[in-house]
């Protein structure tokens, strides 16, 4: 691999435009925090303490929208097209496309996610999972009801790829390096799948069939886009920050061709013992657990660069996000390979056990990647030294133990769950015996946004702040940092 | 662009085409794709009692929901509230055309709602849930364009829905969206107010004997069908309907009134008649009524 530049007041700055990244780093705070603020509100439902039970707009199940697709389209996103702005250039040596048009994305973003929250609040969303921005059709119709956003979505899409995928043809004439192997296909296979999943189920594909496209857009959204750009930045910065080489480039690339080969086949694991064709759901299970063995390599692959190294995890926040994401990682990839069998199904489907899973993917480790990648980049943005590295501990431990407590929670929630319906339990001692469970997910809930809240108030002491970043400090190596 | 770069790049693509194709495509050829998608009107085919029931219940807000199915020879009240829409009929056909669109506002709604991400509509063949829960679907009953998009749904913090239709009565189903813990103690489910409208009704006191013997309160009073916007108007109506009674109801009469109410508007209605039917309709059942 070609050494990565360091960050240094001259060195790259022509190369990267730090400002977008900003822009980006700031809108996905903003997504972040309103984010968790609806997830808290609409935990308190089921205490029955919602407070808003009388407005229409902002009733449970269409906040109950908002919390994840800001999530998705909001943070995520914004996360990871901030993070892109400042790894691709370096990666390729050259600028993005057009810095202008990163002005021009960067508006229809938001535009469309503040369209999408109001859509979904005045229930205009769609009847997808993982998709509810709103079609502006009314279902299954071309009866316009509101701004079609999810075409706004596609065209931002396209956008993006051209503005990333530019600078990396341009380089290809050298060896292209594993992190934009994931990041190039990201681009095209998140248009495709956002077609697929928002077109085809809502116009063409009823039911059971509609069911296993469906499965295959929620599937894909993650496995074809979060993750390519997840692993493709964390190939990135944990040889930067480590500076050193990744253990294994073969290694990277079977991770990445399996995960290509193997992840777009799951989609159906999400709609198992249905009436969908058994062959089918078999299919889907197999190669679910074939992820397993994929996650393995990429994972031992990270320890390996690691090795002989463990104190950059004392000593390295960012290091600590990141590997803390990797482990919770292998984590649901094993979680995956169990529960997509029939027999555990069975038992934990329609329960509390699948958003215990949904969250340690996308908060633990998604969001802590994109976390500990503002961590390491937002002094050298700014310039300014940080206004309290103990801040920014308390946002480690809170949202960590906070997810942890979540995720156990939750999945024994389900467990209880399941085991009771399939004992024929009536539905009302159900809600009473889970009553519990949901009360530990709003006091970690309450822990997680706590501390987003401390970071978010870190972050904007630290750009308000006058100590300058002294940027000698890039030249040390985590050990003495 | 090199030839390797070429090829990878065609290779990342049939990774997604290979997946569409064996996951998306082939269970479409070999299922839903053999028989025609059903229409929502041909769903609507058999309208059901529960419907019919809904227009008794609450005539006012049914006829102008649904125009259709007010027929203007029998219900000469109601056909004037509505006399200018021109999707009026008088035929069973006028029945059905306005079950159609009530089962697709519900539906609409029913998304709006997001109620799809608290209830499933599909029953596994495992874990008790056809005990609990009703027969399991096959494709070809969800081949219709009521489930397009698919509300298959991913968790149950309530009950599935799929076999909803006849469980319950629609005054249940309106009681329970008003606020579900006054059917369901303990339910976590959102109340649904705004599907609610003000209004004026005609009320019945019950004598002073009645509440006696029954052991109820002396002021205890019973709805009559209607919730109307004025007082004025619903004045009007209770003389029209004291006038139709026969004389040896005058002490009946004596005890009418109008009164502040409030009772479901045409969304409530129209969300109601979809969980009503939901489980009724099959291709079988279709093909025999036919
Ligand atoms: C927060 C999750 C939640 C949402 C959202 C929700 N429900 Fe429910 N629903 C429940 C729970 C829990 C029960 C079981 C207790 C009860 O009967 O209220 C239930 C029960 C029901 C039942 C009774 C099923 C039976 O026969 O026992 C119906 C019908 C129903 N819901 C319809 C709806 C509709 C229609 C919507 C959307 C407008 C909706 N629900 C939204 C949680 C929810």
């Amino acid at each position: 691999m070609n050494s990565i530049p360091l960050e240094s007041p001259e060195g790259t700055s022509n190369l990267v435009s730090k400002r977008l990244v900003l822009w980006h780093f700031v809108a996905a705070m903003f997504f972040l925090l309103t984010a968790m603020g609806w997830g808290f509100l609409i935990s308190l439902q089921f205490f029955n303490l919602y407070p808003f039970d009388d407005i229409s707009w902002l009733s449970y199940g269409r906040v109950r929208l908002l919390h994840t697709n800001e999530i998705a389209y909001g943070f995520l996103v914004n996360g990871f097209l901030g993070c892109l702005y400042y790894a691709i250039p370096r990666l390729t040596g050259r600028t993005v496309l057009n810095e202008k048009l990163g002005y021009l994305i960067f508006l229809v973003w938001q535009v469309t996610m503040v369209l999408t929250s109001i859509g979904q609040l005045l229930g205009k969303g769609q009847a997808v999972e993982w998709g509810e921005t709103p079609t502006g059709f009314r279902p299954g119709s071309f009866d316009l009801n509101f701004v079609p956003v999810d075409a706004l979505i596609a065209v931002g899409a396209l956008l993006v790829a051209f503005q990333f995928l530019t600078p990396i043809a341009k380089s290809l004439h050298k060896r292209m390096y594993v992190s934009l192997w994931y990041m190039s296909a990201g681009f095209v296979w998140l248009i495709l799948t956002y077609l697929m999943g928002n077109i085809l189920a809502e116009w063409t594909l009823p039911g059971s069939s509609g069911a296993a496209t469906v499965g295959l857009f929620i599937h894909d959204l993650v496995g074809l886009f979060v993750t390519p750009m997840g692993w493709g930045l964390m190939y990135f910065f944990v040889p930067t920050i480590l500076r050193r080489p990744i253990w294994s480039h073969a290694l990277s690339v079977i991770g990445f061709w399996a995960l290509a080969f193997f992840y777009p086949l799951n989609g159906v694991h999400h709609f198992l013992l249905s009436s969908i064709p058994m062959s089918v759901q078999y299919g889907a299970v197999i190669s679910t657990i074939a992820v397993e063995i994929v996650v393995t390599t990429v994972v031992v692959n990270f320890f390996g660069t690691m090795w002989g190294h463990g104190y950059a995890l004392r000593k390295s926040l960012p290091i600590r996000w990141f590997y803390t994401g990797m482990i919770l990682y292998f984590v649901t990839c094993l979680q995956c390979a169990f529960q997509t069998t029939l027999t555990v199904q069975e038992i934990i489907h329609f329960t509390d056990w699948v958003p215990g899973h949904a969250h340690l993917v996308m908060l633990g480790v998604f969001s802590f990647w994109i976390l500990g990648i503002m961590t390491w980049l937002w002094p050298r943005l700014t310039g300014r030294e940080w206004y309290s590295r103990r801040l920014l501990g308390w946002h480690y431990w809170l949202s960590a133990i906070g997810v942890v407590i979540m995720f156990l929670d939750l999945l024994s929630a389900g467990l209880v769950h399941g085991f009771m319906a399939k004992a024929l339990v009536p539905w009302r001692d159900i809600i009473m015996a889970l009553k519990p469970f949901w009360g530990i997910r709003i006091f970690a809930g309450g822990m997680i946004i706590t501390g987003q809240a401390l970071f978010a108030w870190n972050l904007l002491q630290t750009a308000r702040g006058s100590r300058a970043y002294d940027y000698r400090m890039d030249l040390l190596t985590p050990e003495a940092a | 662009m090199d030839r390797l770069n070429n090829i990878l790049l065609w290779a990342g693509l049939g990774c997604f085409a290979l997946s569409f194709l064996l996951s998306g495509l082939y269970p479409y050829l070999i299922t839903d794709g053999k028989t025609p998608e059903a229409s929502i009107r041909e769903l609507a085919e058999d309208v059901s009692s529960d419907f019919r029931l809904l227009k008794e219940a609450y005539p006012i807000d049914f006829a102008r929901a649904f125009p259709e199915g007010v027929n203007a020879l029998t219900d000469p009240e109601l056909a004037t509230i509505a006399a200018d829409d021109p999707r009026r009929g008088q035929s069973e056909d006028a029945w059905k055309n306005a079950y159609a669109r009530a089962l697709r506002d519900g539906r609409d709604l029913y998304i709006a709602e997001a109620c799809w991400h608290c209830h499933s509509q599909y029953v596994r063949p495992v874990g008790n849930e056809v005990e609990r829960f009703g027969p399991v679907r096959t494709t070809a009953e969800d081949n219709n364009a009521l489930q397009r998009p698919v509300l298959w749904g991913t968790r149950r913090v309530g009950p599935d829905l799929t076999h909803e239709g006849g469980k319950r009565s629609n005054d249940w189903h309106i009681a329970h969206l008003r606020n579900p813990r006054s059917t369901s103690p303990d339910s976590v489910m959102p109340a649904y107010t705004w599907y609610f409208r003000r209004g004026f009704q005609i009320r019945r006191g019950v004598s002073s004997e009645t509440a006696e013997r029954e052991g109820i309160p002396a002021d205890q009073s019973y709805p009559y069908p209607g919730l109307y916007d004025t007082k004025a108007e619903a004045e009007v109506a209770l003389e029209k309907l004291k006038s139709s009674l026969s004389s040896n109801l005058e002490e009946e009469a004596e005890r009418m009134f109008v009164a502040e109410g409030s009772g479901p508007d045409g969304d409530a209605l129209a969300l109601v008649a979809y969980l009503q039917w939901l489980g009724t309709w099959s291709p079988k059942t279709a093909e025999a009524s036919k």
